[in-house]
């Protein structure tokens, strides 16, 4: 492992940390809100690893990884972010009674800036990875196939998720299906399809991990 | 159908061609370099496109490069 990558890994690991931070919310710890402290560390390391990018080209990732499982481990990082975000409006909606029916709520209210700044990174950094394997070639029969794969995975997985969904609700008894609300239900399907996303992601990098023995 | 496996001599041959690198032989064949370690390493069995590629830029049959044979 290069100076760089280590420097990198550094990098995502504080970010990561931003995560849990924002993850763990409003609530947080001891009094102290860690939603606003997380959110500063993970766009700080995000914006850190671009600057890397745009400076270490080609350094930031091991040689052996090909151009189409970089941008999977991209697309897994930033679709995982999407999730939390989503996680937490979702966790938060039931408590909110019948506010939760309301488009704008205390849940909902600046979720699209915090879905789109993490968009942004990623087509931001998709781009970068794009212009620099300018010249190569970027998608193989391989890469491909193993797209195919997880796209097949994740609609199987998505399906299962489905019943297992339709099967929660109908044994759930009536007076605990209260908090199941018209756009609760709406932003439930929405987190189905962004899970799925997740796991077309997941299985797609340790496809390439396992293919690389 | 499971208890066989494709093998190759692909590492072997581009070996020969003292010249050749990891990256020349992809670039020829039009795939990432990672696609022929993947290959060298049998971890990833070509398409018979693929496989007819390799084989004329190694400049060899696909019979040559290529054979199907019981997993030991």
């Amino acid at each position: 492992m290069t100076k760089v990558q280590r420097r990198v890994q550094a990098v995502l690991a504080v970010g990561a940390l931003g995560a849990a931070g924002m993850f763990l919310g409003g609530e947080g710890l001891a009094g102290i809100d860690f939603g606003p402290i997380g959110a500063a560390l993970l766009y700080a390391a995000l914006w850190v690893f671009v600057v890397h990018l745009a400076k270490h080209a080609g350094e930031i990732f091991p040689e052996e990884w090909s151009p189409a499982e970089r941008q999977g481990w991209v697309a897994l990082v930033f679709v995982a972010l999407i999730c939390v975000q989503v996680i937490i409006m979702l966790s938060a909606l039931p408590g909110l009674g019948i506010d939760a029916d309301r488009m704008s709520n205390s849940a909902t209210r600046g979720l699209w800036i915090r879905i789109a700044m993490p968009m942004f990174g990623w087509i931001v950094i998709s781009s970068m990875l794009t212009r620099q394997d300018s010249g190569t070639v970027r998608l193989d029969e391989r890469d491909l196939r193993i797209a195919h794969s997880g796209s097949r995975f994740a609609d199987g997985a998505m399906t299962l998720l489905i019943i297992s969904l339709v099967v929660t609700l109908v044994a759930l008894p009536e007076y605990s299906r209260t908090w199941l609300r018209p756009l609760i239900a709406a932003n439930v399907l929405i987190a189905l399809l962004i899970t799925r996303a997740l796991l077309e992601n997941i299985y797609t990098v340790l496809r390439y991990r396992r293919e690389r023995g | 159908m499971s208890g066989f496996a494709v093998r190759n001599r692909i590492r072997e041959f581009r070996q020969q061609r003292a010249e050749m690198t990891q990256a020349d032989l992809a670039r020829a064949c039009d795939v990432t370099r990672q696609t022929i370690i993947a290959l060298e390493a049998e971890k990833y069995s070509p398409s018979l496109e693929l496989a007819f590629r390799l084989a004329r830029a190694l400049g060899r049959n696909l019979e040559e490069v290529f054979r199907f044979e019981e997993k030991k």
